[in-house]
């Protein structure tokens, strides 16, 4: 028997203008002890139903029809009041963003423990006892109950309300985008705490995602969701190891492979449906390469097909569309040569030595007015890269290591604290002492937010032309050149967007134009910081298509600044990762990829969750989290959390060419051999007694030397 | 840091901040360019030496230091001197006075405090009913009337129309109680008191009612309350939560508003012919009664900055985000 059915749910939201359909006739069900997947697009519906299962939708949504059976009983028509009791005695959930989820000023104990006496008559004490034992099971320091959420990292948060989640044994625990916006080995080591608790206690799991890495990894069922209708449904295995749909065809190729150079990344050509009103044809039919026209004859049913059911016309193609749907041209996209031998690169364009950027604590009066060296945060601390013309080069690292910060001092836009940069061969001080206006024509940025970095009341030819008219061109030249810009950016017809605003343009139409206002220029250099990471996946790969295209085609140097490591290897020619405000190891992106030679790049590449369910990978439970960088380590940065450091390490700090190798160097004194081997296995090995002790210790013993 | 030392801390900043603004005041009044006395020779009464006289009894005729060095020295020892006006010490003129303004005003304030704060707080919650509408607009018709005005129209209807309450003073003139007690406890006070009163509950409702309901408006949609919701906590629960999380802008706005009440509120007094604080400080500016003037500002200067300095210290027992370093 199943623990909850959804049978045909259809969800309007009511809106101002129009109503918006955002769940059509959506039905599963989850088994007893059952991981269940949703996964999609932002807009599929997907949290939309995990609202509803909880009686948390919103006040202008409203379930049309259809039910949500829980233990035989209707869920859907339930008031108020016997919500409260259903609430996390039966159905507990992981909300998405642990960061904001915890009410700040109450302790995480007393907010578990509230949850608790809510339903039970527990005295105080016993509460606490339960407290303490899930804080056990999450691996947090059952002695930190009483600390507010604000003294916790976010990865430790998410633990807080897994533990929360699991207080009161229910028998449903929903848990929405439980890893999205952590870092890739915090993600590791959440989901692997998710299935170990899995195996321990007796509850289902509705996992929400769009992730499909992550799902493929944790889930035994899921449901493919596009535009409120369930594309795709089965067996995780077989659903992501032989789609029968295009839509999870082209949803699972958006998602590179770390180490699949040559494949390339797909992304799914047009936008998101409207869903004004219900659908009429299939609704992936206008973004479907294989779409004819049958598929407008209202939305195909969910039909068997092998071991799933799929809701598509083609089924009976399936081998043949599968076999087409790696192949980026299917989805419109240009290929672009091998970039291995396009890859010419030409001369340096952008040098930096011993580049640093310190960012000054605050300190007492009384410490100032005695002089006191104050304490600074490292954020850039002795880079050295080079970029050419026509290359790229990737920077990765988790949040906090100085990516961004390092993206920034090169455009100058902010100032560095020591060493040099040099663009083109020339000294920035001496460009910026000479203009300002020649400076910026040569060194370009793009922001991560499509959505805050253009001017809602701009027109896209305004936004564009804006750089050429402070650099002040004729008007018949910023026409010409914002025209093929716009052109080179891939919104063709321009005319068709000239005269648009920014709320006009979908989500990728806006990082054109933001990369496009860049581009205008003609710049020598381009930064790019994060440009893809608010896109929707199916978005991604268009926008790499783009950035790598400029750098061949106009010879530009970009610096490429994501945690994203997939798009990385996509796009860059070199790679550098970057732990604290160094670059601890760089080179070729296939050499830094396969071949990684320090402990954390090794890590952090190993780190990414595999979209093929066939694959069996050993979990990244790197103990602890990077340290605070005021009081940074003697010797190497990595060596108290690295399983092969030495004495050695812990005396002092290697340079970049400790270990070398052509142009592949590492700050390592023992370069890594075999990944699995000589990390993984000891990670997981120690990974119970570190739960205890080392996590909690790093942070604590950080927090009082702060 | 630790709090004892964020305390200490403080505490040294307000005491600097206390010695600059009694030295503006003392330097303020100074600058005037007539003195208290001038008066008295032109209009004949007296001749210049006789003033003269006069001036060296209030030490008037030291150089302008040594007269700062005693002035700071009789702050900071309370001692405020003698009236130049009336031929008493100033604290037999101010204590009473600031004593009736703080019986009036504190209760006033703690209540709408509370009240408005609740209501603001229930508001906010129930975004869009008519309870958020009406209360909006009826606290502010009372925010932007000046409160003179609201309590003439109070006074017309009860005191004048319906002959309910008296209209004016603290009690009525044949009563002559003896001793705080007797004067704040009896039933001819409380006659008196119920109109300004009500003034003043109705005057800062509007502040503390915007304030609450504004900040809970914030909370709302957030993540965290999301949680309590999911966690199967009730409406009202709910609300606790969101409210305990909006407390810091109302605490500190009552901290300020707290120092600021030791100036009384002139209009209201005025109206009410209740012998506060207010009334008496106007009267002794008019009458260049400088020991008074200064005394009263004094304590006005060091309210306002206690309670900029409790409102700190709240914040960081409030908010356990907000280290004490960091305020």
């Amino acid at each position: 028997m199943s623990l909850l059915e959804v049978n045909n749910l259809k969800i309007t939201y009511q809106t101002a203008e129009e109503d918006v359909h955002a769940v059509n006739d959506v039905s599963f069900s989850i088994g007893e002890q059952d991981n269940y997947g949703l996964v999609g697009e932002s807009g599929c519906g997907k949290s939309t139903i995990a609202k509803t299962i909880l009686g948390l939708l919103d006040d202008n949504g409203e379930v049309e029809a259809g039910s949500v059976r829980f233990k035989d009983r209707d869920l859907v028509d339930l008031s108020e009041k016997e919500w409260q009791d259903v609430r996390w005695e039966e159905i507990a959930y992981i909300p998405q963003s642990a960061m904001d989820s915890l009410d700040p000023v109450m302790t995480v104990g007393s907010q578990i423990r509230q949850a608790i006496r809510k339903h039970r008559d527990d005295s105080k004490s016993k509460a606490d006892e339960r407290v303490a034992e899930v804080f056990e099971i999450v691996g947090l320091d059952p002695a930190r109950t009483s600390d507010y959420p604000h003294e916790f990292s976010g990865g430790m948060r998410q633990r807080v309300t897994i533990a929360m989640a699991l207080a009161l044994d229910p028998d449903l625990i929903i848990a929405d985008e439980p890893t999205t916006g952590l870092d890739v080995i915090v993600q590791d080591k959440i989901i692997n705490k998710l299935l170990e608790i899995q195996d321990e206690v007796d509850s289902s799991m509705l996992l929400i995602t769009h992730d499909v890495g992550v799902v493929a990894e944790t889930c035994d069922e899921v449901s493919v969701l596009y535009g409120g209708k369930v594309m795709e449904q089965g067996a995780t295995y077989d659903v992501f190891k032989h789609p029968t749909n295009p839509y999870t065809m082209g949803l699972q190729n958006s998602f590179p492979e770390v180490d699949e150079f040559d494949k390339q990344a797909i992304s799914i050509p047009g936008s998101l449906p409207e869903l004004t009103e219900e659908p009429t044809g299939c609704v992936f039919r206008n973004r479907c390469p294989f779409s004819t026209e049958e598929c407008a004859d209202g939305h195909p049913p969910l039909i068997a097909n092998g071991g799933q059911m799929s809701a598509c016309y083609h089924h009976d193609e399936a081998e043949d569309m599968r076999e087409a749907a790696t192949d980026a041209e299917t989805w419109g996209i240009d290929v672009a040569e091998d970039r291995e031998t396009s890859g010419d690169t030409g001369d340096v364009i952008l040098e930096t030595t011993d580049l640093e950027k310190w960012f000054k604590q605050t300190q007492s009066i009384m410490d100032s007015f005695r002089g006191a060296e104050p304490d600074y945060v490292k954020a850039v601390n002795g880079v050295d890269l080079t970029v050419r013309e026509g290359e790229i080069l990737g920077v990765a690292g988790e949040s906090g290591c100085g990516k961004s910060t390092l993206g920034e001092v090169i455009a100058a836009l902010q100032p560095r604290t020591g060493g040099d940069i040099q663009i083109d061969g020339t000294s920035v001080d001496d460009l910026l002492a000479e203009s300002t206006k020649k400076f910026r024509s040569q060194v370009q940025f793009i922001f991560q937010d499509p959505f805050d970095s253009l001017n809602p009341r701009q027109r896209v030819k305004d936004a564009v032309a804006e750089p050429l008219k402070i650099q002040g061109h004729d008007k018949e030249t910023i026409d010409r050149r914002v025209r093929e810009t716009i052109s080179d950016v891939g919104l063709n017809p321009p005319e068709k967007y000239l005269d648009r605003r920014p709320a006009q343009l979908s989500g990728g139409e806006r990082q054109r134009v933001a990369i496009a206002q860049a581009l205008v220029l003609e710049p020598k250099l381009l930064i790019c910081d994060e440009p893809a990471s608010m896109l929707d996946v199916s978005l991604k790969a268009n926008i790499l298509n783009i950035l790598r295209e400029m750098a061949d085609k106009r010879d530009i140097g970009i610096v490429y600044i994501s945690h994203d490591l997939a798009s990385l290897t996509q796009i860059a020619n070199r790679l550098a990762v970057m732990y604290l405000g160094e670059v601890i190891e760089i080179g070729k992106t296939r050499e830094v990829v396969r071949n990684s030679k320090h402990p954390y790049a090794a890590s952090l590449l190993a780190a990414s969750p595999k979209t093929d369910p066939s694959i069996d990978r050993q979990r990244v439970l790197l103990p602890g989290e990077p340290p605070n960088p005021v009081n940074l380590p003697e010797g190497c940065n990595f060596a108290p959390r690295c399983p092969k450091a030495s004495e050695e390490c812990r005396k002092a700090d290697p340079d970049r060419s400790a270990f070398k190798d052509g142009n592949h160097e590492a700050a390592c004194y023992l370069p890594v051999e075999d990944v699995e081997d000589e990390l993984l296995s000891s990670y997981a090995r120690q990974e119970r007694p570190e739960i205890q002790s080392g996590e909690e210790e790093t942070i604590e013993q950080l927090g009082e030397e702060a | 840091m630790s709090f004892r030392r964020f305390l200490i801390k403080r505490t040294a900043i307000a005491a600097l901040l206390t010695l600059i603004a009694v030295s503006i005041i003392f330097a303020t009044l100074r600058m005037l360019p007539a003195d208290p006395f001038s008066g008295l020779v032109a209009s004949g009464a007296l001749t210049p030496e006789q003033v003269a006289e006069v001036r060296a009894m209030y030490g008037l005729d030291e150089p302008i230091y040594v007269q700062y060095v005693k002035y700071i020295q009789n702050l900071f020892t309370f001692n405020f001197g003698v009236s130049l006006t009336q031929q008493r010490p100033v604290s037999e003129i101010i204590t009473p006075a600031l004593l009736n303004t703080l019986v009036l005003l504190l209760p006033a304030l703690v209540v709408t405090a509370i009240i408005s704060s609740l209501a603001g707080m229930y508001a906010g919650w129930n975004r869009g009913s008519w309870f958020e509408q009406s209360s909006i607009v009826a606290t502010t018709v009372f925010r932007s009337v000046p409160n003179f005005v609201t309590g003439i129209f109070l006074l017309i209807i009860f005191s004048y129309g319906l002959g309910w309450l008296p209209a004016f003073g603290m009690r009525s003139p044949l009563a002559n109680p003896s001793g705080y007690l007797d004067t704040y406890l009896s039933w001819n006070f409380l006659k008196h008191y119920t109109l300004p009163f009500t003034v003043t509950v109705l005057y800062y409702s509007g502040d503390f009612l915007m304030l609450a309901r504004n900040s809970v408006v914030e909370r709302m949609g957030s993540e965290f309350l999301m949680l309590h919701r999911a966690k199967g906590l009730s409406e009202m629960e709910q609300l606790g939560r969101a409210g305990r999380n909006s407390l810091l802008p109302l605490v500190t706005y009552f901290a300020l508003r707290t120092g600021m009440l030791f100036q009384g509120v002139v209009t209201l007094e005025v109206v009410f012919a209740w012998p506060g604080i207010g009334r008496a400080l106007v009267q002794a500016i008019l009458n260049q009664d400088y020991p008074t003037v200064q005394a009263a500002v004094f304590i006005m200067a060091v309210a306002v900055i206690v309670m900029n300095l409790v409102a700190d210290v709240a914040y960081a027992k409030l908010d356990p985000t907000v280290d004490a370093g960091d305020v």
